[in-house]
């Protein structure tokens, strides 16, 4: 046996070779920036002064308001459920017992209590809905929030402007597009997907660096004979886009390769073990520290998706019972998951001062009956839920909208997911009224006439 | 190891002398330093949709028709729109209603009132005529019981005035929980209790027959009183007039004696329009009595590419772009489509398509299409892009350096033909094919236990290896018992445990259509009905499971069952669970069985289902492979074949089912079939007349290899086989008969998890993710730098650079590299074995690996083209 280059190590960590590889990395590549070539107009609003970041935790499964944020103690049990609402920190506001923590932090989030659609009561439509403000109809997919904010923001530095964590949303029941992806914007907007778990022990970024055995300088031969050797087959790239996009995606996994903060943002293992208990030892809670780190680094959109899926996994979709969860799990489990990483976040953006300028949404796909059903649960209720918003301009320690008597109904206010994707926009600082071509040369407002933020929410 | 090595040295032996003797040809291309920047190809030339090229030379008027062909009318209330269509010299069409001159020829029997509505005046026939710029054109018009017309019928008139203007829209009160208390059918699909509701529920309010005009169904919609869906028809308007006249005349019940829509048309049918274009619609229904009516007002539109074409909510069709979309038109659960297009405006020569290849009669369906679009096909692919394509598609594997010189050199007028029979003999061709049936099965460890998987894929794989018919395949499924270990395919029923599921699948697998909607209400796209979802259901209510093994519980998965007999019990219904009676067992459309029928009803639906009769068991399968080849399927979807989702030549897909049905369902004839068309060996080079032709067969569509043949590949060119967890080195991925076997690889490149059957379960995308595992991941990687891989054998033998630069390009893009590139590539590896290295011995070796690396992540490598 001949081995050739397998044995001779060359560590990383010493200084010298890992210039030689930052620095051949650097000679190769300039940037993600891609030509945005779609814009249909060049923007004449003005720059907001702030450049807001957002967080987007999709509570997957659709968390149940009666449990939640919109408590109806006084409704009869078959209605009210197991809980019982709690104080918080503003006088008038109270939220189930199930979230102590988050109830320390409610003037900084404010609910709004009046959210429904009238899309079809399946996961996979209120996914589309609520990450991109628009169902999907007539062929056209709407991009979702991050995917246009990188489509008009681009990248910040070496970062990749739009990430999701851990995984896609994988099989709701519906087989319906979810909204997380670039749309008609393309796929070489969709986001990068972490693909780990972060509450994984040994979690890292799978194949962030080359191994020991492949030097900088071979990194980058590699890389211009790839080119070379590419350029027959040009000719690719005028039918099919995925060719092109194969391109950016080498490219930008080259400028994570060679971008030490780009690293360093996905390294968990920095922070205290203090921190991370802090957050829950378990996928949500440390997805939320994650995404903390990514967006003090310069990620402008993070979603989080607290599930993959609803089937055999303990989650906010408590119909009682399998392969779906039971109401007890609110308290059990999925309560406290989502109370300590979301409560962690609030603590530690609001600490470092990003809160101002990072919006943190918290929703699910829709709202739940407000009958208890037979197996104990409830079902899909896409009439009634509440969506939680804090930072990025949001005045916290209010409630916007209610619901009738038993959570059934919008009552006051009543907001679709085209007013959330409004409120999302202008945060953001993305004028509503932008208009996106699609690639047969549609044109398609942001969101549509008739939609506007819900102005009240901000500060 | 000695074994493969022997292998690879004949291998390399056998295109030695090619090898040599190429090295002296010239090259066509300037020479190009592999260090030089990427270069960036021209932009693909991108045709301006809105050149308004056809009024350079406008076409003279050949002649006009009026639409529709004959005027029916019964009682004096309905009336008929009429369309005037113009055919020109060049072939395009336009409607020149608004232009031309329509008269009637006696005014007693009807009227034309100026937007060319036809009124009836009285009983009797006459003769309609259209006038312009010299042309004429006439249509008969009959008029009958002007003066005893019928009532108005709730079923024929009411309902479709209420869907229309979306009182029973899934957003408001045809929602599952109604709205505010008012709920009705979605659509309309249920007359009798909607007539219930209207008449009798809220106190009978909704509908006053002694004072119509204080119907709530009257003052709601018309924003009289305030009403949460706002204005939807004024009153005095048409929809007014139907439901007031309906109430006045004491609210008729639907009865099951109704006349009842049977089929709806659409006109124009077809039509080739200019950009810009306005075109309206007509839609007439024709009812089981046999009279039909214009329900063009009461139908519902939608465009199936608004690049092409936009239509509003009157059929009015505005013409947008280049290429051709269907506009499908709904009416009262029925579906039809009109298929406009705007020819691209190219001047092509007739010779164009006179001289085009036909191999087989998929040539002249495409060609057809391709000429009433003006879109040219590219002219046919290369020896070695058709070789490379054909083993890729067919059976998941590169050809060897040694077949390719000699399929090369050959030079018979039939070596194609000869190389796809050649190919179908292949073992590799019976994986490929079982692997994908596998993946349609959802045969995985996730449901079954290893035994049972095992069995089952091998009955799949020993189905494929003798070409059983798709027919008995299908019915052999269908109807399985016994035992699970010795019956593999029984194993389908212990994946579908559930009637309804079962059901499900049955219709997504075999039929390619989706029933899940019709769980809940009809379908809102489909002509299926909740009536039959539930019918379908029980008859799979009898399937027993009979273990006397211990079942596995797996982690997040379930019950695992071990060695189980299937068998249907003698009797046994499936529970409706919202009418809380069983439903008569009946396959979908087909007539029912009666509950009483003893045994095993799957036998029925088996016959139903692979019935030549049945229009959807042959498309589904001719569709599915032939997406395979063609990378997109003529309907797309392939897992949603419905009437509102037609195929992009429909000519062409019946054809093919016709074909194949006559072929006694038999597959790999099929895969000849559509392999030895002239369609299939089309280059995948575009011209600039169709490059933004991605769906008619101009020219061949570049696919990302699928994740398993793409790792197969790697491992083919390197030389170093996969090793699987707790399966044998060596095996494939095409292989295994499990899509749950840990691979890093496979899941990042977008293999199917198996869990539904659907086409969509597997991406080709791709990823940051996938650009990280072949960069710095350790599948790619490991393989080029285990011992004794291709480059090593290439080296050992003292093969110069020249020949294993030329030896990997055979065995990685099936041809040899041009001049240029054999410059670049090799003024670059010279310069890089001189370097010295950090760590690295042997710098040829290691410049060797990174060449083969630069070959093997390259485009040409990663796509089948």
């Amino acid at each position: 046996m001949f081995r050739l280059d397998a044995d001779k190590r060359v560590h990383f960590c010493d200084g010298v070779t890992r210039r030689d590889f930052l620095h051949a990395g650097s000679l190769g590549f300039l940037g993600l920036s891609m030509p945005q070539f779609l814009r249909l107009k060049a923007m004449a609003a003005p720059k907001p002064e702030k450049d807001v970041n957002c967080i987007q935790l999709m509570l997957v499964g659709g968390p149940s308001q009666l449990d939640t944020w919109d408590m109806k103690p006084d409704a009869p049990a078959s209605i009210r459920g197991p809980f019982k609402p709690i104080k918080t920190n503003v006088s008038g506001i109270e939220i189930s017992e199930i979230f102590p923590r988050m109830a320390k932090h409610a003037d900084k989030f404010a609910l709004v209590r009046s959210v429904y659609h009238t899309a079809a009561a399946v996961h996979d439509t209120g996914c589309q809905m609520m990450q991109t403000g628009r169902l999907f109809q007539g062929g056209l997919e709407s991009p979702n929030y991050g995917s246009v904010l990188r489509f008009e923001k681009g990248p910040r530095g070496d970062m990749p402007p739009n990430v999701l964590l851990p995984h896609m949303i994988g099989q709701l029941g519906g087989n319906l597009p979810h909204g997380d992806t670039g749309g008609f914007l393309g796929k070489g907007y969709d986001p990068f997907v972490l693909n780990a778990d972060p509450a994984d022990p040994n979690f890292k970024v799978p194949d962030m660096l080359p191994p020991d055995y492949i030097s900088a300088v071979r990194v980058d031969r590699r890389r211009s004979w790839r080119q070379e050797v590419d350029k027959s087959v040009q000719y690719f790239e005028a039918t099919n886009p995925d060719t092109k996009l194969m391109d950016a995606t080498f490219n930008q996994a080259y400028t994570l390769m060679t971008s030490a903060k780009a690293r360093e943002a996905f390294e968990l293992s920095q922070e205290t073990d203090e921190v991370r208990k802090r957050y829950g030892l378990n996928r949500f809670g440390q997805g939320c520290l994650l995404a903390r780190r990514l967006v003090e680094r310069g990620v402008r959109f993070v979603t989080l998706n607290m599930f993959e899926t609803v089937f055999n996994e303990i989650t906010w979709d408590i119909h009682g019972s399998a392969p779906f969860s039971p109401i007890s799990c609110y308290s059990d489990l999925v309560g406290p998951m989502f109370d300590n990483g979301y409560s962690s976040l609030l603590e530690d953006l609001s600490r470092i001062g990003l809160l101002d300028t990072t919006l943190v949404l918290a929703t699910g796909e829709f709202g739940r009956t407000p009958r208890i059903n037979p197996a104990g649960g409830r079902d899909h209720w896409p009439q009634c839920w509440t969506v939680v918003l804090a930072g990025g301009g949001i005045q916290g320690g209010q409630v916007v909208g209610a619901s009738d008597a038993i959570g059934g109904a919008p009552k006051d206010r009543p907001v679709t997911p085209a007013h959330l994707a409004a409120t999302v926009y202008k945060s953001l600082g993305i004028p509503i009224d932008t208009e996106l071509k699609t690639p047969q040369g549609r044109i398609v407002r942001l969101v549509d006439h008739g939609f506007d933020p819900i102005d009240e929410l901000f500060a | 190891m000695q074994h493969r090595n022997l292998l690879v040295i004949v291998a390399v032996a056998g295109c030695l002398t090619a090898v040599l003797a190429f090295s002296s040809s010239p090259g066509g291309q300037t020479p190009a330093h592999p260090f030089a920047a990427p270069g960036h190809g021209s932009p693909a030339h991108k045709a301006a949709p809105s050149a308004a090229q056809h009024s350079s030379s406008p076409a003279a008027l050949t002649r006009i028709e009026i639409l529709p062909a004959s005027v029916s009318m019964i009682g004096p209330r309905y009336s008929q729109r009429l369309l005037v269509e113009g055919t020109f010299a060049d072939g395009h069409q336009e409607e020149l209603t608004s232009r031309a001159t329509i008269a009637v020829s006696d005014l007693k029997v009807a009227q034309v009132n100026k937007d060319s509505f036809v009124f009836p005046q009285g009983d009797g026939r006459a003769t309609i005529t259209a006038t312009m710029q010299g042309h004429r054109a006439t249509v008969p018009l009959i008029v009958d019981r002007y003066t005893n017309a019928p009532d108005w019928s709730f079923r024929n008139d009411v309902l479709p005035v209420m869907t229309k203007v979306g009182c029973n829209s899934g957003p408001c009160h045809g929602a599952a929980a109604g709205k505010n208390g008012f709920k009705l059918s979605l659509r309309g699909y249920d007359a009798t209790t909607d007539y219930y509701t209207l008449t009798h529920q809220a106190l009978a309010r909704r509908t006053d027959r002694i004072e119509p005009a204080k119907s709530l169904i009257l003052l709601k919609p018309t924003a009289t009183v305030a009403h949460g869906g706002g204005r939807r028809f004024d009153v005095g308007s048409r929809e007014y007039l139907v439901m007031s006249g309906w109430i006045a005349q004491g609210m008729p019940a639907p009865m099951e004696s109704d006349a009842k829509v049977t089929e709806i048309q659409v006109l124009p049918r077809e039509a080739s329009l200019q950009a810009g274009a306005q075109q309206q619609l007509i839609v007439t229904a024709v009812y089981s009595d046999g009279h039909t009516a214009d329900v063009t007002r009461w139908a519902k539109y939608d465009s199936g590419d608004e690049g092409v074409a936009t239509v509003d909510n009157n059929g009015h069709v505005t013409m947008r772009g280049y290429g051709e979309a269907p506009v499908t038109v709904w009416y009262q659960s029925h579906v039809t489509f009109s298929r406009l297009r705007i020819p691209f405006p190219y001047k092509l020569e007739d010779a164009v398509f006179k001289r085009a290849a036909r191999n087989n009669f998929i040539d002249g369906y495409v060609l057809k299409h391709l000429e009433a679009l003006h879109i040219p096909p590219s002219p046919q692919a290369t020896d070695a892009e058709f070789m490379r394509r054909a083993y890729l598609d067919a059976a998941g594997i590169l050809p060897k350096p040694s077949e390719v010189e000699k399929f090369l050199k050959d030079t018979s007028p039939d070596k194609r033909r000869r190389l796809i029979d050649d190919l179908m003999q292949r073992p590799e061709f019976v994986d490929y094919w079982a692997y994908k049936w596998s993946d349609m099965l959802l045969v995985s460890s996730n449901h079954l236990a290893n035994d049972e998987m095992w069995s089952y894929y091998n009955w799949i794989r020993d189905s494929v290896a003798s070409n059983k018919p798709w027919n008995q395949f299908a019915s052999q499924i269908v109807t399985a018992t016994g035992k699970t270990l010795e019956n593999g395919a029984a194993n389908y029923w212990l994946i579908h445990r559930d009637p309804l599921d079962t059901s499900e699948n049955m219709a997504q697998a075999f039929m390619g259509i989706n029933i899940s909607c019709a769980h809940c209400h009809n379908h809102p796209l489909a002509k299926w009905t909740q009536k039959d979802y539930y019918g379908m259901a029980n008859l799979f209510a009898r399937v027993r499971l009979k273990t006397f093994a211990p079942t596995t519980l797996r982690a997040a998965v379930g019950p695992i069952f071990n060695d189980v007999t299937v068998y249907s019990a003698p009797t046994g219904e499936f529970m409706d669970d919202r009418l809380m009676i069983p439903l008569p067992p009946k396959p979908l459309d087909a007539v029912e069985l009666s509950s009483e029928t003893p045994g095993d009803t799957r036998q029925y639906f088996a016959k139903w289902l692979t019935s030549p009769e049945n229009p959807f068991f042959a498309r589904n399968i001719v569709n599915r492979v032939w997406r395979n080849f063609m990378g997109r399927g003529l309907i797309e979807p392939v897992d949603d074949l419905r009437d509102t989702n037609p195929a992009t030549n429909d000519e062409l897909l019946n054809a093919l089912v016709k074909d194949f049905v006559a072929h006694n369902f038999d597959v790999d004839y099929l895969i000849r079939t559509i392999m030895q068309s002239a369609t299939y060996q089309t280059s995948s080079r575009p011209l600039k007349e169709n490059v933004d032709d991605d769906k008619y067969g101009s020219h061949f569509v570049i696919k990302r290899l699928p994740a398993e043949v793409l790792l197969d590949a790697y491992s083919q060119v390197t030389q170093v086989p996969e090793k699987f967890a707790e399966y044998p080195v060596g095996m494939r991925g095409l292989q295994l008969p499990d899509t749950a076997v840990k691979s890093y690889f496979l899941t990042a490149f977008g293999r199917p998890i198996r869990q539904q059957t659907r086409e969509s379960e597997r991406t080709s995308v791709p990823t940051i993710t996938q650009a990280l595992h072949v960069i710095n991941g350790e599948t790619l990687n490991n393989k080029l730098r285990s011992p004794g891989n291709s480059v090593d054998m290439l080296l050992r033998l003292g093969f110069s650079d020249e020949q294993i630069l030329d030896y990997l390009y055979l065995a990685s893009f099936t041809r040899h590299p041009t001049g240029s590139e054999r410059a670049a590539l090799l003024e670059g590896l010279a310069s890089a074995e001189k370097e010295k290295t950090a760590g690295i011995d042997d710098s040829r070796r290691a410049a060797w690996i990174d060449m083969s690396w630069a070959l093997l992540t390259g485009k040409e490598f990663m796509f089948n083209y």
